[in-house]
């Protein structure tokens, strides 16, 4: 089975994920015309900010057993047993923020959602875009993706090239290799300007 | 092997799924003084409130006893646990053996002393029960007094407010969830309440009610009295254990249990309301009568009781709510002792509402306070359970724009 796979070292921050995120899990799923529905199409990737201003898209790790599904109270948060993705039930949903309160992550926004009843504000987080899925598409955010911080792969090759990569690493011959051209090097000058502002 | 656990709250469900899970043959009786299926507890507020239906509260379908095949009991409570002869009596007389025992008992309403306690319309807020007759007598009311600025009496203010209500909420201490906030964070939900209406009175307690059959008003110890024709106690909660033999099995304020929930008597474990375990933040044994613990404390000791040796890391007390437009979220020691190991950082940004507390010890998070921007709030509350020492300064988890990415190493 495929998921999407994130790798941090190969983000620039661009936030593309986040807009095609949001148009994917918008009312009519255009951009041109998103952008003035309401309530406002909002993304369930975030692209935060490292201490160096790095990015690194975080969201859903679909985690098992997902603590915001132990946590929550009317029981709104389920895992779709095909795709091990957790989802959660804008119709339960109650709105108490238990589940930010659990997620080690943060990757859980409260606001209303074409989703939900009129006018609820409910939680809202990544559902793997099962909908685009079932038409035979790729998640919006690996879609947008540029950079290849997210891809969608089977999660044995994933892990295998990962184990690989450790494998190669002990070899006394092997070199670091950078994960594509310029990511050191912007990281490094993020690093040396932000040396010079603060002294 | 046989099962027996005393409660039907969230842990007592969890111990007996855990339990089936790994044990599909034992025999695990429930024993249950409510007579209602498993229900979620914290949302009883929201009935109170109108916001949920009753038939929002079970967590477990109908089917949920017969699927698992737990023999329960409702309507009755366990009497006495004879240690050595293994096992449990109950007040309607009933006698069941066990090879393994769940406390899970939970807790009950601490009692208040005052006079005329008998009057009609004085409740407790504590079960779906106490909440629906409430509500029976709910339309009938105009002014309520709710007694403690704790959660509970928080949560009964706040839903009668909703309600229409005219509500005073009177509190021992100067603002209200003092054991969940800082000062600080306590003026501004006090702020926030009494701008939608609700009167406060601090620093006071009821000595007396007063009226015919039903209750019209109440004697203050400062003299002064208050009409209200509906009264919320909200002292908070005492672990329900007078049923437990005190002799053979270790209790503090809760059942006192080690790692892996097991009680100082071998084979009887606790968990939830009842239990006093290892605080994350405190670094001593504590009661954390809250919903998440008593779901991971009643998953572990379902494990352990069923022979698989889990370890249980430690409680950590913990609290989301929302009231009006403030979100309010806190966790761990958030009132540190004066002493040198503690490291405070706050920060009160009055313009967009927000307020942001961060206690450390040494180089680890030990507590927080949130009021809005909470939705970070879940990756503070993980460092604090992980007991992660920080590589980051402790000024970058101040930040409104502070994310998991932080804590990551940098890539270069």
């Amino acid at each position: 089975m495929k998921r999407v796979v994130v790798h941090p070292e190969r983000c620039v921050g661009c936030m593309q994920c986040m807009l095609a995120c949001a148009t994917a899990h918008s009312q009519s799923g255009v951009l041109f015309t998103a952008v003035r529905e309401s309530p406002q199409p909002r993304p369930r990737v975030h692209v935060g900010v490292g201490l160096y201003g790095e990015g690194f898209p975080n969201r859903c790790r679909h985690c098992d057993p997902a603590p915001c599904q132990l946590a929550c109270l009317p029981g709104a948060i389920s895992r779709d047993s095909g795709t091990g993705t957790v989802l959660i039930d804008p119709e339960r949903c109650i709105n108490c923020a238990s589940c930010a309160m659990a997620c080690p992550f943060g990757v859980i926004r409260y606001h209303p959602e074409h989703h939900a009843p009129l006018g609820k504000t409910v939680a809202v987080k990544c559902d793997n875009c099962l909908a685009r899925l079932r038409q035979g598409r790729i998640p919006a955010c690996v879609e947008a993706c540029k950079t290849g911080a997210l891809t969608f792969e089977e999660a044995d090759a994933a892990l295998k090239r990962q184990t690989d990569a450790v494998a190669r690493s002990v070899s006394r011959t092997a070199e670091e290799a950078p994960p594509a051209p310029g990511f050191a090097l912007l990281t490094a000058a993020r690093k040396s300007q932000l040396a010079l502002k603060n002294p | 092997m046989q099962y027996v656990i005393i409660g039907n709250g969230v842990a007592g469900t969890h111990a007996a799924e855990s339990i089936r899970r790994l044990d599909p043959q034992g025999v695990i009786t429930l024993i249950a003084a409510e007579k209602d299926a498993p229900y979620c507890r914290p949302m009883i507020s929201m009935l109170l409130e109108g916001s949920a239906g009753a038939h929002q509260l079970p967590i477990r379908g109908p089917d949920f006893y017969d699927t698992f095949k737990i023999d329960a009991l409702g309507g009755d409570r366990v009497r006495a646990i004879d240690v050595a002869a293994r096992a449990v009596t109950t007040a309607a007389g009933r006698r069941f053996s066990f090879d393994r025992l769940l406390i899970a008992s939970g807790a009950d309403p601490r009692p208040i002393k005052a006079r005329g306690l008998h009057l009609e319309n004085l409740f407790f807020m504590r079960t779906a029960a106490h909440v629906m007759a409430m509500l029976r007598v709910l339309p009938a009311c105009r002014r309520a007094l709710v007694l403690g600025g704790g959660l509970v009496g928080f949560k009964a203010a706040y839903a009668l407010l909703r309600r229409g209500l005219a509500v005073t909420l009177l509190i021992r201490s100067g603002h209200p969830l003092s054991m969940q906030v800082d000062r600080e964070a306590g003026a501004m939900i006090l702020a926030a309440l009494k701008k939608k209406g609700l009167t406060v009175r601090v620093q006071a307690e009821v000595t007396a009610f007063e009226g015919g059959a039903t209750v019209t008003r109440a004697q203050l110890s400062d003299g002064s009295e208050i009409p209200c024709d509906l009264v919320v106690i909200g002292k908070g909660v005492l672990p329900a254990l007078d049923f437990v033999p005190r002799e053979a099995i270790a209790v503090d304020l809760g059942v006192v249990v080690d790692q892996h929930l097991e009680t100082s008597a071998a084979g009887i474990f606790a968990a939830g309301d009842a239990a006093e375990a290892y605080d994350i933040a405190r670094k001593t044994r504590w009661v954390n009568a809250i919903w998440p613990e008593a779901v991971a404390q009643g998953r572990v000791a379902g494990m352990n009781m069923a022979g698989r040796p889990t370890p249980y890391k430690g409680s950590l007390g913990r609290n989301v709510i929302r009231i009006f437009d403030l979100d309010v979220m806190t966790g761990g020691l958030v009132n540190p002792p004066p002493d040198a190991r503690y490291t405070v950082l706050q920060h009160h940004d009055r313009r967009r509402q927000r307020y942001r507390k961060l206690v450390f010890r040494y180089d680890r998070l030990v507590g927080m306070v949130l009021v809005n921007a909470i939705e970070q709030g879940g990756v503070l509350l993980s460092l604090i359970q992980g007991e992660i020492p920080l590589r980051v300064r402790r000024e970058a988890l101040m930040a409104p724009s502070f994310n998991f990415r932080q804590l990551l190493p940098a890539t270069a």
